[in-house]
């Protein structure tokens, strides 16, 4: 009996967030992001593997894979090891589990530098920051044994569950004051192929912080109009745009409420720029505008209105009751529509903080999330000691906002530093032989 | 540099859309054949359903994470399906409704019988395939009972050890039957 009951397959309900996303992810929409780290030293696969492994063993609620039932996927367990391979794709590429042992994340490395692309359904940004930590710690410990002592780090407990915290937390009786207007979509040709753009800037965080405090405005504010006012100058004026700037702003919900869910726990603003009503014709107008927005909409008020029309939805009596297979093909044939209420998302997940003597091994960390059809450009951030990295991932062929962005950080005085995947400079360069 | 120069797509995925491009390719070839030499005889027809059960098979085994049950089930469901298009092909004689239909419902069973018996353990992973093998089972039932089966006997033995399968797995498995019924059809 004791047998069998260990032989008892672990299951658990995909959290409200998670729902949507297999729902409508496909090549198209992969609904993943990916956390990646810049060590100061080559990667061995072999011992990755291990680390990747005894992470594992940690979180068990990573060890699982996706299966579909009548009214909505779950989560199973997954007895196979994950497969570690060296990056050859595109980042953030929709995760086909059958190429993957089922599992939905993939860690890759290349030469100094170790990804993980992670299925929205698995977890979010924070979450996932968590697990990757844990790979990063466990991989220098096995790498230098002799300096790094896990020991050290086992008196931190590690504490978790993977409840649905949106159940626990939402308000039945609120309501969203959401706008219902479409957003300007970003205009250009798209990169062929299915390739995509990433430009990461490496910013100074000293510099960054002391023009956000001269401005009063958080980072997240400042970078969030400088994004604004880069695409205003370079794609809205150019192509007469008329709708409003919408930017979509995850927020973590774990600083609202108290929560040790490895699961999904996020919502998001929208900072909604109406550039002609508003006269947002100028940095400093549109700074001000979204530092206001910002005061406006990032209350526990609002969060919980916003969070809570969400769960009301996927909590809906006549959705539940749906088949799988409608629900798919009804969201499917939806989603472009619905996705045309956001401009671009920016992520900023913030400090990655790391315990003492693993620093020395760390360059920086990195995060990117995956354009879309709609949305061509997404943007996402993250920062590690005094490197604030800024990443454009995108599927345009021109690359005069993330340009733009970069000149107006360089014209203000911060250092910034460009890294990015070349495609771009491969497509400028057969355009420029072109025109020859 | 911190990302690989030359980025490279997936190539198992094009070289399947590249098999299945040829597959078509054959299967029109075929058909022009059979129409301008023996137009009475559907052969090619029949070629076609053979190449197309193959591919059925061939997908469905690419996806590592299918369980052994899955593939009992897909085999029974899609032989079915296929000797049912054969019999129509040449005729429509019965034989697929009557025979073959009815030994496949047999082999399906027994081998679920077996499994559960070998690896009860392992019940939870199959339990859903079982069921839905069990009403798949009830398929010469229902064909009986609109008069289109000639051979009843082969159907009644069908189906009754689809039951009494399904019984003895009630009970050496109730519990884990019902654990995956809740995990599927949770709302």
């Amino acid at each position: 009996m004791k047998n069998k009951r260990e032989n008892k397959l672990y299951w658990r309900r995909l959290d409200n967030s998670a729902k949507i996303f297999p729902i409508s992810a496909g090549k198209k929409y992969s609904t993943v992001f990916r956390l990646s780290v810049v060590l100061k030293e080559k990667i061995e696969p072999k011992i990755l593997e291990e680390a990747v492994n005894q992470a594992l063993e940690k979180y068990k609620s990573f060890q699982v894979k996706m299966k579909p039932g009548f009214f909505w996927y779950y989560l199973e367990h997954n007895p196979k090891l994950p497969i570690i391979e060296e990056e050859q794709d595109y980042p953030c590429k929709y995760i086909d589990a059958r190429h993957n042992n089922n599992y939905l994340f993939k860690v890759t490395y290349f030469q100094n530098k170790i990804n993980i692309d992670i299925f929205h359904s698995l977890t979010d940004g924070n979450s996932g920051t968590i697990f990757f930590k844990e790979i990063i710690y466990t991989y220098l410990e096995l790498m230098h044994p002799e300096v790094l002592d896990e020991e050290e780090r086992r008196i931190r407990k590690i504490d978790y569950n993977t409840e649905d915290s949106y159940m626990k937390n939402y308000d039945k009786k609120a309501k969203s004051n959401a706008s219902g207007k479409k957003a300007y979509v970003l205009k250009g040709k798209k990169i062929k192929l299915g390739a995509r753009s990433v430009i990461h800037e490496i910013i100074d965080l000293e510099g960054l912080k002391k023009e956000s405090k001269k401005e009063r405005v958080t980072i997240t504010q400042y970078l969030t109009a400088v994004l604004i006012y880069s695409i205003y100058q370079e794609n809205y004026v150019k192509a007469k745009g008329k709708r409003p700037i919408k930017v979509c702003i995850p927020v973590n919900l774990k600083k609202f409420f108290s929560s040790k869910t490895m699961s999904n726990f996020f919502s998001y603003i929208t900072v909604e720029a109406q550039m002609k009503k508003d006269n947002l014709d100028t940095f400093e107008k549109i700074l001000d505008f979204v530092k206001k927005d910002f005061h406006k909409r990032l209350t526990q008020e609002e969060i919980i209105k916003t969070m809570s029309t969400n769960v009301k939805i996927g909590n809906n009596p006549f959705i539940r009751p749906i088949p799988l297979v409608v629900k798919k093909a009804i969201v499917r044939l939806s989603y472009l529509e619905i996705r045309k209420y956001t401009t671009t998302t920016f992520s900023n997940i913030g400090r990655i903080g790391i315990l003492g003597k693993y620093k020395d091994y760390i360059d920086y960390f990195l995060m990117l999330i995956a354009p879309e059809p709609v949305e061509k450009i997404k943007c996402s951030s993250c920062t590690f000691e005094n490197k604030m990295v800024f990443t454009f991932t995108s599927i345009l062929q021109d690359n005069r906002v993330e340009k733009r962005f970069y000149e107006f950080l360089k014209e203000k005085g911060i250092k910034i530093e460009i890294e990015s995947n070349g495609v771009l400079d491969d497509i400028s360069r057969k355009s420029k032989s072109k025109e020859k | 540099m911190i990302y690989p120069e030359k980025v490279k797509a997936k190539k198992s995925d094009k070289i399947i859309k590249i098999l299945i491009g040829v597959s078509i390719g054959i299967a029109v070839i075929l058909l022009l054949i059979n129409k301008l030499t023996t137009p009475s005889i559907p052969w090619a027809a029949l070629a076609n359903s053979g190449i197309l059960y193959s591919w059925v098979v061939v997908i469905y085994s690419i996806k590592k994470n299918v369980n052994i049950a899955g593939h009992v089930l897909l085999q029974t469901i899609a032989l079915s399906m296929l000797t049912v298009y054969i019999d129509y092909k040449l005729g429509f004689k019965g034989w697929s409704i009557n025979i073959a239909i009815p030994i496949m419902i047999i082999i399906a069973n027994i081998t679920m019988l077996v499994l559960t018996i070998v690896s009860y353990k392992k019940y939870i992973k199959y339990a859903i395939y079982q069921l839905i093998i069990v009403l798949f089972s009830m398929l010469p039932i229902v064909l009986m009972t609109e008069n289109m089966v000639e051979e009843k006997t082969i159907s009644m033995i069908a189906s009754g050890i689809s039951i009494l399968n399904f019984l003895l797995c009630l009970m050496l498995c109730a519990k884990d039957m019902k654990e995956a019924i809740i995990r599927k059809f949770h709302m």
